[in-house]
């Protein structure tokens, strides 16, 4: 029997926030997805040898991707959000990558795991491919593709200027004022 | 219907630089989480965002054209990146109500 091509479509749609820690004792960073429907900003405390406090949040959804033919679902709880390049640092491969596939009109945007655990266990590959099928089955691709990449691929995170598709801010209806990278 | 269509007969600004496309469906949101998970290629986007971070928003989501409603002044950076990605920004001074309504007149509807 030939294998499914699948063809995805969003399900288990939940919104809610990202939440952005800082430990300010070792400035390690971590994120997780909250439901919550008030996030409290500047939230402090201790966890073990980390002062956690909580620097941002940013309104988002999480999804599964299901499959229309076969009915696969394919969990998306582990994804952060979606980083916009920016072209910051010349030398990054995501920034190598964008200059080649934009000639191809072929645009890219970052996966990002929740932090921790994406530093050691990324988002697979294989679902990276899923997410890049899933937005260019509803586009027009003799325009223009989506090409979903790995964070790993960025040089330099420290340095890395992307900006997430995230609603940080848009309840103020203001740009967002020199916003800081979170890393 | 197009987007050329589209400005000809309700008298939307354009300010980036796009090719026309085919219209199809309205959405109206001003949450960029919201855009993504729920509309669709092709439909217009209402909304009174004009912050540059609309632009990849409309771009993944593949919309024919993202309208910044009640006449908000849209920053320069928005308007170039949109051109480079060739995402159609168009403005109108209607507030997005009334301009939900004239669309709706057109026989657009939601997708």
């Amino acid at each position: 029997m030939p294998e499914c091509q699948h063809q995805w479509e969003m399900t288990n749609i939940q919104f809610g926030f990202v939440a952005f820690e800082k430990c300010f004792h070792c400035n390690d960073l971590r994120t997780y997805f909250s439901a919550e429907d008030n996030p409290i900003l500047g939230d402090k405390y201790r966890e073990g040898d980390h002062y956690w406090s909580r620097v941002e949040n940013a309104q988002t959804f999480t999804f599964d991707l299901k499959c229309t033919q076969c009915n696969h679902t394919e969990k998306f709880n582990d994804l952060m959000g979606l980083l916009h390049c920016t072209g910051c640092l010349p030398d990054c491969e995501v920034e190598i990558m964008r200059n080649k596939l934009e000639a191809e009109k072929t645009w890219i945007v970052v996966g990002f795991g929740f932090l921790p655990q994406a530093k050691t266990e990324p988002i697979p590959p294989r679902k990276l491919d899923m997410l890049t099928d899933y937005f260019n089955q509803r586009r027009d691709t003799s325009r223009s593709k989506i090409k979903v990449v790995p964070f790993n691929l960025i040089g330099d995170l420290a340095r890395c200027k992307g900006d997430f598709i995230h609603d940080v801010g848009m309840l103020s209806l203001e740009p967002p004022p020199g916003r800081k990278s979170p890393f | 219907m197009t987007t050329q269509d589209l400005i000809e007969k309700i008298g939307l600004k354009a300010l980036s630089k796009f090719e026309h496309r085919d219209v199809d469906g309205v959405f109206v949101s001003d949450m960029l989480s919201d855009v993504m998970a729920g509309a669709k290629s092709s439909n217009l986007w209402l909304t009174i965002q004009t912050h540059k971070s609309i632009v990849p928003a409309a771009n993944l989501v593949d919309v024919s054209a993202v309208i910044i409603t009640s006449g908000k002044e849209v920053p320069q950076d928005t308007v170039d990146l949109a051109s480079k990605y060739n995402i159609a920004i168009l403005s109108s001074d209607l507030a997005t109500f009334e301009l939900v309504g004239r669309l709706y007149g057109l026989g657009l509807g939601s997708k």
